[in-house]
Parts: structure tokens; sequence; C-alpha cells
């Protein structure tokens, strides 16, 4: 663990992360490929932000294949450096670059993979609370991992304590956080891995909201006014009464997804629900007719090894 | 899980010998550092010996405790258990005067709120401290990386908090010959309060300290639950498990009952002591100090050897394009 700086060769930047820069470098003993994230703690208020200190609790936790892993840590200067696994590509890029790579077979396979990652997740009784395709990269061989745990915590399984409702991307942010749930739990994850199912499999948003107000309204419009039988509790939820939207009725699934199979229907709405209590467990769904049906789920070696020097 | 943790694997040492021998490799390591032309013989008039360097570690890790009492707003005992392992495993691998345990005491705290998930601004935070609280806080977030790196990244503690709930319900449910198991609690948290002015937490699992509480209380209650750790918890376990566990509950009780406050005279003595004898390097009002700060502000930036042209292709990049968590 006395690694710094000078084991590592930089060999470019990758991207901006929320509190510093990310690099791409190689290991100069074991010559493995690394992402390094360093987190600036000149300037910062707080000094280490807790979001750093819970991806590396999370991470250290975590071993599993579908979740990246976290090799090291040393400090430099004011900063600190995580020495991340290195993921050439990653699903956003997937969907906004290579389309045409994401056959039904794939989206299969990667959704699987997400599965896998998020029941690993959940037995440890984390929720990722992030859950979207940004953050869900992809390696050489093609293996699909879950990123990025800054917003990643222990939860307690009866429920008991109150947690911050600012937390998962708009656009996969389940209905109870719209409305300012502070009591959720890691169901909150299951209706993102619908939505990115959904994403997946018709290359669009399934809910892409411009703002807070506007996600909500998407949401109620596509699966109808909440009642207490589809949602008990609702309305005791902080910011239920802040805002009313106009009466509407459930569209239907086929209407909302046209051209989707009924299986994958079946299984993205039972992710896509308001009770969360609903929403089909990670370990379930990974037992769903629709990864036992044609086509089947793709092979490791049928899946799309990522370039990263394709030129885009 | 405690049995897969780093805590167990790195943090569990064998016996009271080997926790001696670090700290007396740490107290030599400085002494041979900052005074080798001090005759071995005198050596002890001007540094710290390292049975100075415990009372004086005792003697902070009852400050400690003060301070995290003290608190506002109230702070969940898992910070303050946090804080104590924070604190002890430090100092087996760093002699008190190469860092003023003043200054790691507030940053074990600190960095256990934040693990802990009580949050607490840097603000609320040395609020609670007496004296110049800008220079506390610098002190504290400029000590705050130098602590991760001490524990090795290992911040995840088991305490014994949650095993005491545990066997707090399992008695109540299995064990019916105890009245009211809920009186033992005073008794409990009394004797975990103790617990962590010992080395027990560096020996022992969290289970086991927190089973030798629950024996204690009960004890003081007048009550005895010798047959539910025989029949009930260790009745398919075998007689060579149970005999290292009463043995674990022996030792436990009787560092314990060996809890003592240092004297105050000498304390005094020492404390002046390490004033002369402590590293100035890490003495926040050194010049030199002050120096090392700066220099560490400069030096932020990764050598950059490959092409300069920023590759766009990875996905740490898409966050900031994709809508993010506000």
């Amino acid at each position: 663990m006395d690694s710094d700086i000078t084991s590592y060769a930089v060999e470019g930047r990758i991207g901006e992360g929320a509190h510093g820069l990310v690099f791409k470098a190689r290991h100069l003993h074991t010559c493995r490929e690394v992402a390094l994230k360093k987190i600036l703690i000149k300037n910062l208020e707080d000094g280490i932000p807790i979001n750093v200190m819970r991806e590396i609790k999370a991470l250290q936790l975590l071993r599993c294949k579908y979740i990246i892993k976290l090799y090291d840590m040393f400090p430099r200067g004011m900063s600190l450096v995580l020495v991340l696994e290195y993921m050439c590509s990653g699903l956003w890029d997937m969907l906004h670059h290579n389309q045409q790579e994401l056959t039904i077979p794939r989206v299969k396979s990667y959704a699987q993979m997400l599965l896998k990652g998020t029941r690993y997740m959940h037995a440890h009784y984390i929720m990722h609370r992030d859950l979207k395709p940004a953050n869900l990269l992809i390696n050489y061989e093609g293996t699909l991992k879950v990123a990025d745990l800054g917003l990643a915590r222990l939860y307690w399984p009866d429920g008991g304590r109150p947690y911050s409702h600012q937390v998962a991307t708009r656009w996969y942010r389940a209905p109870e956080l719209l409305y300012g749930a502070r009591f959720y739990s890691e169901k909150i994850d299951l209706w993102s891995v619908g939505c990115i199912i959904a994403e997946m499999i018709t290359k669009h948003p399934l809910f892409a909201g411009e703002s807070d107000i506007e996600q909500l309204a998407i949401v109620l419009q596509h699966l109808g006014t909440p009642t207490e039988e589809t949602w008990p509790g609702h309305s005791e939820l902080p910011d239920y009464h802040k805002i009313t939207f106009p009466e509407s009725t459930p569209t239907p699934w086929p209407d909302l997804l046209p051209g989707v199979e009924p299986e994958a229907l079946d299984l993205i709405k039972s992710f896509v629900l308001y009770n969360a209590n609903k929403r089909i467990s990670a370990k379930e769904a990974l037992r769903h007719n629709w990864f036992r049906s044609r086509p089947l789920p793709a092979a490791m070696e049928d899946m799309p090894k990522p370039n990263t020097n394709k030129p885009k | 899980m405690f049995s897969t943790s780093s805590q167990r694997k790195f943090w569990t040492f064998s016996d009271e010998n080997e926790l001696a021998r670090h700290r007396e490799k740490h107290n030599l390591d400085y002494i041979s550092r900052h005074g080798h032309q001090i005759d071995e013989y005198q050596r002890y008039n001007f540094f710290l010996s390292p049975e100075e360097e415990r009372l004086l570690l005792r003697q902070y890790e009852l400050h400690l405790k003060e301070f995290c009492k003290r608190f506002s707003p109230p702070m969940p005992k898992g910070v303050v258990g946090t804080a104590f392992h924070y604190f002890k495993r430090f100092y087996l691998y760093n002699s008190s005067m190469d860092y003023h345990p003043k200054e790691i005491l507030a940053t074990c705290v600190y960095l256990a709120c934040k693990v802990e998930e009580f949050n607490v601004s840097i603000g609320q935070f040395v609020a609670n401290i007496k004296g110049d609280r800008d220079k506390a806080s610098d002190i504290i977030l400029n000590n705050e990386l130098l602590l991760m790196q001490q524990l090795n990244y290992h911040l995840t503690i088991h305490n014994p908090f949650r095993p005491v709930e545990g066997f707090l319900i399992d008695i109540k449910t299995r064990c019916c010959t105890l009245p009211n198991p809920e009186r033992l609690r005073s008794g409990i948290d009394e004797f975990l309060e103790k617990v962590f002015l010992t080395d027990a937490c560096l020996l022992y699992a969290p289970s086991q300290i927190a089973l030798a509480a629950v024996l204690h209380a009960a004890s003081k209650e007048q009550e005895n639950l010798d047959s539910y750790v025989t029949d009930m918890l260790f009745r398919d376990a075998g007689p060579d498990k149970l005999a290292i566990l009463i043995e674990a509950v022996r030792k436990i009780r009787s560092m314990v009952k060996m809890v003592e406050s240092p004297a105050r005279e000498r304390v005094r003595v020492i404390e002046k002591k390490l004033d002369r004898c402590r590293n100035q390097e890490n003495n926040p009002d050194s010049e030199i100090y002050k120096r090392r700060m700066r220099e560490a502000l400069d030096e932020d930036d990764i050598p950059h050897t490959g092409p300069s042209r920023m590759s766009l292709d990875t996905s740490g990049v898409t966050q900031v394009l994709s809508p993010s968590a506000s």
C-alpha cells in the first residue's frame, strides 16, 4: 500500500468527476491499466467529501465481478487519489454512439450483469442511489460493471432511518424521491434498473424530464394518477401536496413502449411501479422469463469489445 | 461482516506484547531519527519513554471520551467507538512525539463522524472546541488525509454496540430465566464506556467484547447467564471454542477492572517534555510546518506524460453531459 504517483505512468486525462480529474494510467510494476480519480481536498469546506468516504467504504466491502474495483489509494499534495479498475467504455457511450451494437441478446446480457451487480449490492445492504447509463461502465472484454458509488450507502432493512432525497439522476429517479421521501429503501435502485433496461431496448430514455417537476408530470401522465391502491401512503410524502397534476389514467405499457415484446414489457413494468414494496428484486428479476426466452442473452464472446482507439 | 473485515485481518492482534512491540518500535524509530547525537543513557531525559507515551495517550483517551460526551449535537455511540479505534490504530504505528495527540484526537472524531454518517459540518464540529476555532479546523482538515493513510484506508469499524443488541434480543427470546433483560443496559453502557479506555478492541472481536459487557452487567444485577452461554450460545460449538471464549471474556473483564486515570502531575511533566521533543515539522505553530503546507498546496498536478489532447472517449466525461444528481 506504500504506492504513490511514481508507481504509475499517467497516459492521459479521461474525464472530470464531481471532485476532480480522472486520468488513465498504467501501474509500472504490474503493467495493469487503471483509472486514477483525483479528489482535490484543497478549498473543500469540510475536508474529504462524505461521498468519497462512502465510495471508499462501499468499494472496500463489495467484491463482485459486476462492480468496479478499487485497487489502492494514496495522497498527493492536498489531494487523494483513488486507483480504480480501468473501464474503456460505458453504457452511455453505447447508447449515444453505438446503438446498432445494442441488439436484444446483448441488451439481455447487459441487463443480467446490471442485475447481478445490483443483487450483490443489495445482499450487502448497500443501495447505490444513482444507477444510470453513465455509471455503468464496460471493459475491453465487454463486461458491464456498476461504477461511481459516491452516493452508495448502507441501509437498514427495517427502514427506520431517514436519508437524503436529493439522490439519483432525474431521469432514473424513483417517484418517492421526486416527492421528497426521506424514508425509502433499496427499491429506488430497481426503479432505475427498469428505466435503464427500457432505454437499452428502445434507445430512448423512458421518462426524460427537463426539470424535477416535469419528471414527475411525465411519470404520472404515463402511470396514471396514483391511488391508495397503486401507491399506498403516497399522499403522506413530504412534497405531495406542494403540487397537483391533472388527473390521468395509466397508459397501457404496449402503447408506452410500442414494438417491445410482451416478456420484456412484463419485466419492465415489474420494476416501474409506484409501490416500492411491489417492485421486483434483483434476485427475482434474474429468474424472469425474458432471460430464458428467445433470443437468449448473448454469450460473452458475442458481446461488443469496446476499442478506445476507434475514431468517433 | 466482522469475520471477513479488514478489522479482523489487519487490526486484531494476538496479545498485548504484540501491541507493546509495535509501540516501542515507533518510539525508538522516532528517537533514532531525531536524537542520534544524544547519548543512549541520556535519551529519555529529553525524549518520552514508551511508558510515558502510554500514560500520555491514556490521558488523551480520557479527553476523547469527555469531548464526545459533551459534543453538541449529541453523538451516537458508534461515532465514539469508531473514533477510539482510529486513535488507537494511529498510535500503534506512530509516536506521539511525531504527531501531537490533541491534534490527532480531534481528527479521529471528525473522520468518525463522516464514516458513521453523523453529518456535522466542520463549523459545527469546531464549535465544540475551546480556543482558536479557525486554527482547529485547519489542523483537522490538514490531518484528515494523513489519518486516513495511517489507517491504511480501513475506515469501516465493527463496534460492540450492534452485537449487544443481538444478545439482548436473543436473551429475551430464548433465555426465559432472566426477567427483564432491559435492566442490564446501564451496566452494559458503563462497561463499554470503560472498555474503550483499554486495548481490548485491538485484541478481541466486537461480539466477544459485547458478551463480556452483557455478562458483567448481569453479575452486577446478581444474575448469572453462564448457562445461557454454555447451553444456548455454545451448545454445538464444542469445548475448545467455549474455553477460548471464556478466556476472552475473563481477560476483557479484567482489563476493564484495571482501568485507572493517569496521575495528573505525571501527565503534566510528560506534556512539558513533549513540547520540547515533539517533531516541529508537524507542529502547526512552527515555521517549518507552515512552509510544508504551502508546498503541498502547490504540488497539485499529476505529471502528464501522454499526448496533451484530451481523450473524450470514456465514461467520466459522460457524467458531465447527462443530467446529474442534484
